[in-house]
């Protein structure tokens, strides 16, 4: 299996390469001041407006790093006619590893977007679920844009 | 007796006729004693010891013992014993002729010396002639009839010497008792006229003894009139006057002396209580006078101690200024070289200062050179980075979609993944020219920062050295100005100290007249009082003294 490894905070995570549409530079976004705090802002992708999560943000309560390794992964949420393209904005993301062998590590109920530990990896990347990631009220948020 | 007539002359005249009465007594009495003092009861102890002797012991001047010896050889047959008896009658014949000698020079040539030393004592050596010659002889040759012949001739001269003796003995008795009756007779008379004498002693003692009881009763009453009147003088009692008398003797003349002193001494001593007031006021007043005086005295000597202290102080303190002045004096010569030197190795600093300023502004410019040039390089290395960054970003995603592809993407994985670890290698390589540029920024900048201050403080110092230069240039002449008021100063300080000096010594000369002055007049003040008491002792004996109205 082929992930993405970045850096929200401390903490190592990763992505599946399935789940993964691009991965972009960091690139200005157009501000939302009334969003949640964890939306940085909209970007436009592939002739849609994206919303952008900074998982920085959200995991350690402080926004990304302005560097070059920091970049906005976009994502696909949900199948079929619920999907819908969401920007995840993290640091180092620069490295792509081949795992062959995952386990499950410590369950939080309130964060189920946590999963498996890549175990055959240095620093043990723990994969995010980008369908787990964003909280309820921020889904809805996204959907009901969407459909407008 | 005269009345006038002297005591002294009056018992000199007794005294007199006593010496001439008791030495007329004393010669008879002398001369009675020298001629009969052959009656005294010694002389009659005397007499009887010898009586005794001559009783007892044969006579050497009466031959008899020779006689007995003769008769005793005629008789003796023992050779031995008839020498004997010999020598016996030789020392006999020796102690004879001896006394005959003593006899011959006592007795006068009168009958019995005749009788003594003629007649008895012919006959006497007649007989011990035949002894020694003829008698002796016949006894040594054994011839007893031929000694018996001469032992008759021998008696025959023994009893012509008994005669004589025998006649001498009468003569001698008679002569004795003849001297004893002048002697009773001479005693006698003497007597009376001793007690003739005694008698007159007796009576001069008596007439004596009369006159001497009427010249002490005289004497006794005026001595105790004098005696009396002394008394009354001696308490004081000067009133007293005594009735003057004609007496020409001693007595007479102590009364009217006693008389006399009474009235001189009233005199005296009515001036002396005058003198003795005025001498009291006048003691009063000096005490006075000198007791204000020393206290004047002693304020003075106070005074002037403090101002000896005062001065002494002056005199120290001036030295001690001295001495400071003279070190200062060097201290000030001393810097005043110090800032010559100092001056000099100043100027030199000032063109080291210039060329390191020079050398400090040509390394600023090179170091300029070197930020511009390493900010080049930082441009260089950002445009690399960024490529490299953009070469990981596209290696990325094309591997996601080679992922994405499947079984058709493997070979395009791999390439993407070789072009991302390159894109790596070079973001990690542009990290580390970043990371040294950044280093050696740094560094220049600090450097350039350093430089300036330098080049900052070289200018400053070069400033500084200059003014310093100038202040080493006024403190010499300042200094030089200094050292002449020094030379002022000192001369004054010295003159000062001297001055001060010698107004101590003056002061203590002066505190030494006070302090003698101050003795003095204790020494007065004492007097005055001892004068005082002297005097109002003197008017308490006065006042013993009466003296009537």
């Amino acid at each position: 299996m082929l992930a993405l490894a970045f850096r929200a905070g401390d903490s190592l995570l990763a992505l599946a390469a399935r789940d993964i549409v691009e991965v972009l530079p960091r690139v200005p976004l157009r501000g939302l001041p009334l969003a949640p705090a964890a939306v940085i802002g909209l970007l436009p992708f592939r002739g849609t407006l994206t919303p952008v999560v900074d998982l920085t943000l959200l995991v350690a309560g402080r926004p990304s790093a302005r560097q070059l390794g920091t970049r906005i992964i976009v994502v696909r949420i949900g199948n079929g006619s619920d999907s819908r393209l969401v920007g995840l904005q993290a640091e180092q993301v620069s490295e792509l590893i081949d795992s062959e062998r995952s386990a499950t590590g410590l369950h939080l109920p309130e964060h189920a977007w946590l999963g498996e530990h890549l175990a055959d990896q240095p620093g043990l990347p723990q994969l995010v679920d980008p369908a787990e990631l964003l909280p309820d009220a921020l889904r809805a948020l996204f959907t009901e844009q969407a459909d407008a | 007796m005269q009345r006038n007539s002297q005591l002294a002359s009056r018992l000199s005249l007794f005294v007199g006729v006593f010496l001439v009465l008791f030495a007329g007594f004393a010669l008879v009495a002398w001369r009675t004693l020298d001629q009969v003092r052959v009656k005294g009861v010694l002389y009659d102890e005397i007499i009887l010891g010898n009586d005794l002797i001559a009783d007892i012991l044969p006579p050497p001047q009466y031959i008899i013992e020779s006689y007995l010896l003769t008769l005793q050889l005629v008789e003796e047959k023992d050779p031995a014993e008839i020498t004997r008896l010999i020598e016996r009658g030789n020392e006999l014949r020796i102690e004879y002729e001896n006394r005959q000698e003593h006899w011959k020079r006592t007795l006068a040539k009168d009958t019995m010396g005749d009788l003594m030393t003629v007649t008895s004592s012919r006959a006497a050596l007649e007989f011990y002639r035949l002894r020694d010659g003829e008698f002796v002889s016949a006894i040594r040759a054994g011839d007893r009839e031929q000694a018996r012949r001469i032992l008759e001739q021998m008696r025959q001269r023994y009893e012509a010497h008994r005669y004589a003796i025998v006649e001498v003995v009468a003569l001698a008795r008679q002569r004795n008792a003849k001297f004893e009756t002048q002697a009773d007779e001479l005693i006698a008379g003497q007597t009376r006229t001793l007690s003739l004498l005694a008698l007159g002693i007796v009576l001069v003692v008596v007439v004596m003894a009369w006159f001497a009881r009427r010249a002490a009763a005289t004497l006794s009453n005026r001595v105790q009139l004098v005696s009396d009147i002394a008394d009354r003088v001696a308490q004081g009692d000067l009133t007293t006057t005594v009735p003057s008398t004609d007496d020409r003797d001693e007595t007479g003349r102590l009364l009217n002396a006693i008389n006399g002193m009474n009235q001189s001494l009233r005199g005296l001593v009515t001036r002396v209580k005058q003198a003795s007031v005025e001498l009291m006021s006048t003691a009063t007043e000096f005490a006075a006078t000198s007791r204000q005086q020393e206290s004047t005295v002693q304020g003075f000597g106070a005074s002037t101690n403090q101002i000896a202290a005062a001065v002494k102080q002056i005199a120290a303190t001036s030295q001690e200024l001295l001495a400071t002045m003279e070190g200062l004096n060097a201290v000030s010569g001393q810097t005043a070289d110090l800032a010559e030197q100092g001056q000099s190795g100043l100027s030199n600093l000032d063109s080291t200062m210039d060329r390191l300023a020079q050398a400090a502004n040509a390394m600023a410019a090179r170091l300029a050179a070197i930020r511009e040039e390493a900010a080049e390089i930082t441009g260089v290395v950002t445009t690399i980075s960024k490529v490299a960054d953009q070469t990981n970003l596209l290696s990325i995603n094309a591997a996601i979609e080679a992922e994405k592809a499947g079984e058709q993407g493997l070979g395009f994985l791999v390439l993407a993944r070789e072009i991302r670890r390159l894109a790596d290698q070079t973001a990690v390589a542009t990290l580390d020219i970043e990371q040294m540029v950044k280093q050696m920024q740094t560094a220049v900048s600090a450097g350039v920062m350093e430089i300036d201050r330098f080049a900052e403080e070289v200018r400053s110092g070069v400033g500084t050295v200059d003014r310093v230069g100038g202040q080493f240039g006024q403190i010499i002449s300042q200094v030089k100005t200094l050292s002449e008021r020094f030379d002022t100063v000192n001369h004054g300080m010295r003159s000062q100290s001297q001055g001060a000096r010698q107004i101590g010594e003056a002061m203590g000369q002066l505190l030494d007249g006070a302090r003698q002055t101050s003795l003095s007049l204790r020494e007065f003040n004492a007097a005055t009082e001892s004068l005082r008491d002297a005097v109002t002792v003197l008017k308490q004996e006065i006042a013993k003294f009466n003296l009537g109205s």
